[in-house]
């Protein structure tokens, strides 16, 4: 255990402090003479960033639309998947796969299919006469957020699926029996009682994607690097930018110092619920 | 007969909806694999072909020749590995701990701090990570893509690792401390083989992340000597005239080890995977 802590330890708690500290001090990455308490002034700096109201909102929208897309394909995938069927283990697989595959390569892979002048999508869209031309998906400022949106789902909505199935397969069949027998319709038999069971595996995986979606610096750097003009400005972009681009340590401090208020936030949320819930199903 | 019917149809609407589903994952694949396949003619030509006319692996030997992808994948195996192994290593103490001493304080406390940090991504200590780096002089090397990789699969690997533990019983321990092993020579030659698909699925784990990481490896390595795959395939993208067959090339190159292992282990790597999920 002991080994353990060091990494944690050296690697976690310790930069977690760093940041703390940083975010109330003059700090810059190339240039060590720059140093000093400044009270609030980076988080002034912060919020006077003409950027930083869009990115607030880029990141809420990044994350509920992920997340909802995402458990609803899930929530969907798992329910047919569990029908017992020829060829299901097959089909559990290559739904699982996108999940394995490195961001990066997602990205660029549905940027290329996307791509408004030699890409696949387009094609069929305008072949089929859904579009007159073709759109440009991830330079055209109004598409490009729904766009990342979508990609994000493919690749992460394998781990709802999972997660599902796991849940979907613990709940007894002769609740399912007795319901038949009491005569619920199918929609019914799922309203009271397949959703109840899945209810807790639901808070755990929407939680746990809800913060790693609104940290997520990988997939919007690689499809738009937060273009077009600013329009997929999300939160760690600007924390990469303020650290890696202008060398400002304090800014990009505060600004991860804010992040960690709002998963703070986030994570007394999911606590009161879990409790609820623990609650509830205990009775 | 009523019955039945509805029930074929029932059927053959989940068939066509499970066909829509996999077209939906798996026709990028397809899609990446053709492109790297076509020439660059084809690539830029009006209407794209589903099926490559011009057969070529122009591309591979582009990416892997000109653009020395072998040292990047090199570097990768190297990376990937070795947080794979040190990160197994420390997670199965952890997780023996875990699972055996359960009542203890600090066991619980240190269960907390590993669930909180989990909670704390790695794009909020991008700058204090990267000083540290630089002060220990790692910055340009394989180790401080170690050093990250393996701390943030840590808890996760000792949170499946210890359920893993939980499931062998006591009494295998105690006979083999009866027969006089030690403690650790009890785990290495007596529990350990027992939960053999346990670690393979965990190793795994450990290493498809280090394999897929992006952010750190694009960060703290800027040489090319000890780049990584992922980084190297954004370098496509830098350029004003992307190469699209290049990139298809090097994403092909960078998804087959990750879809082998899966393919050949899935079973070892779904269990493991859902045993971690349900457990949260």
């Amino acid at each position: 255990m002991s080994p353990a802590w060091i990494f944690i330890g050296g690697l976690i708690a310790y930069p977690l402090v760093r940041v703390l500290i940083d975010a109330f001090s003059n700090a810059n990455l190339v240039n060590p003479a720059v140093s000093g308490f400044a009270g609030l002034g980076n988080f002034a700096t912060v919020t006077a960033d003409p950027h930083f109201g869009g990115a607030v909102q880029h990141t809420l929208v990044w994350t509920a639309g992920s997340v909802v897309g995402e458990y609803a394909i899930g929530l969907g995938s798992a329910l047919l998947l569990n029908r017992p069927m020829r060829g299901q283990g097959v089909f559990r697989m290559m739904t699982f796969i996108p999940w394995l595959v490195p961001i990066i390569v997602a990205g660029l892979t549905w940027g290329w299919m996307l791509n408004p002048d030699f890409g696949i999508v387009n094609r069929v869209l305008v072949d089929i006469g859904a579009v007159d031309t073709p759109i440009n998906f991830l330079g055209d400022p109004d598409w490009a957020m729904p766009t990342c949106i979508f990609v994000n789902i493919w690749r992460s909505f394998p781990y709802y699926t999972i997660s599902f199935l796991a849940a979907l397969q613990a709940i007894p069949t002769d609740l399912y029996e007795a319901a038949a027998i009491d005569g619920a319709s199918a929609p019914r038999r799922f309203a009271s009682v397949t959703f109840p069971h899945l209810r807790s595996v639901s808070l755990i995986i929407v939680f746990i994607h809800i913060v790693w979606t609104a940290v997520n610096f990988d997939f919007i750097w690689v499809m738009t690097e937060g273009g077009p003009n600013y329009a997929t400005n999300t939160l760690p972009i600007m924390i990469y930018r303020y650290s890696m681009k202008q060398f400002d340590v304090g800014a990009a401090s505060a600004l991860s110092t804010m992040m960690l208020i709002g998963t703070t936030l986030v994570f007394v949320v999911y606590y009161r619920y879990r409790r609820k819930l623990s609650e509830e199903i205990v009775g | 007969m009523n019955v039945r019917a509805r029930r074929r149809l029932g059927n053959l609407g989940a068939y066509a909806l499970l066909a829509l589903l996999v077209v939906y994952c798996i026709f990028p694949f397809y899609w990446m694999l053709s492109s790297a396949l076509k020439s660059k003619t084809e690539l830029r030509g009006r209407t794209p072909t589903l099926w490559p006319h011009s057969f070529t692996l122009e591309n591979f030997t582009r990416v892997l020749v000109d653009h020395d992808f072998t040292t990047y994948v090199r570097n990768s195996l190297i990376v990937s590995l070795s947080a794979c192994v040190l990160s197994l290593l420390i997670s199965i103490l952890a997780g023996y701990v875990f699972s055996r001493f359960f009542r203890m304080r600090a066991v619980k406390f240190t269960n907390l701090a590993m669930l909180a940090s989990q909670m704390i991504p790695g794009v909020l200590l991008l700058v204090p990570l990267y000083i540290i780096m630089r002060n220990l002089h790692i910055l340009e090397s394989y180790f401080s893509l170690i050093l990250a990789y393996t701390t943030f699969v840590i808890p996760l690997c000792t949170f499946m690792l210890s359920s893993a533990f939980d499931s062998v019983p006591i009494s295998l321990e105690e006979a083999a401390e009866l027969d006089g092993c030690g403690r650790l020579r009890t785990i290495s030659t007596v529990i350990l083989p027992v939960m053999l698909p346990s670690i393979v699925s965990v190793g795994l784990y450990a290493f498809i992340n280090a394999w897929n990481e992006f952010m750190f490896g694009y960060i703290f390595i800027s040489t090319e000597r000890y780049r990584t795959i992922t980084p190297a395939i954004m370098l496509f993208k830098g350029t004003n005239s992307v190469d699209w067959g290049g990139m298809m090339a090097a994403s092909v190159i960078a998804v087959v080890p990750v879809a082998l292992i899966f393919v050949f282990l899935q079973r070892y790597f779904m269990a493991g995977l859902m045993s971690g999920a349900v457990k949260g």
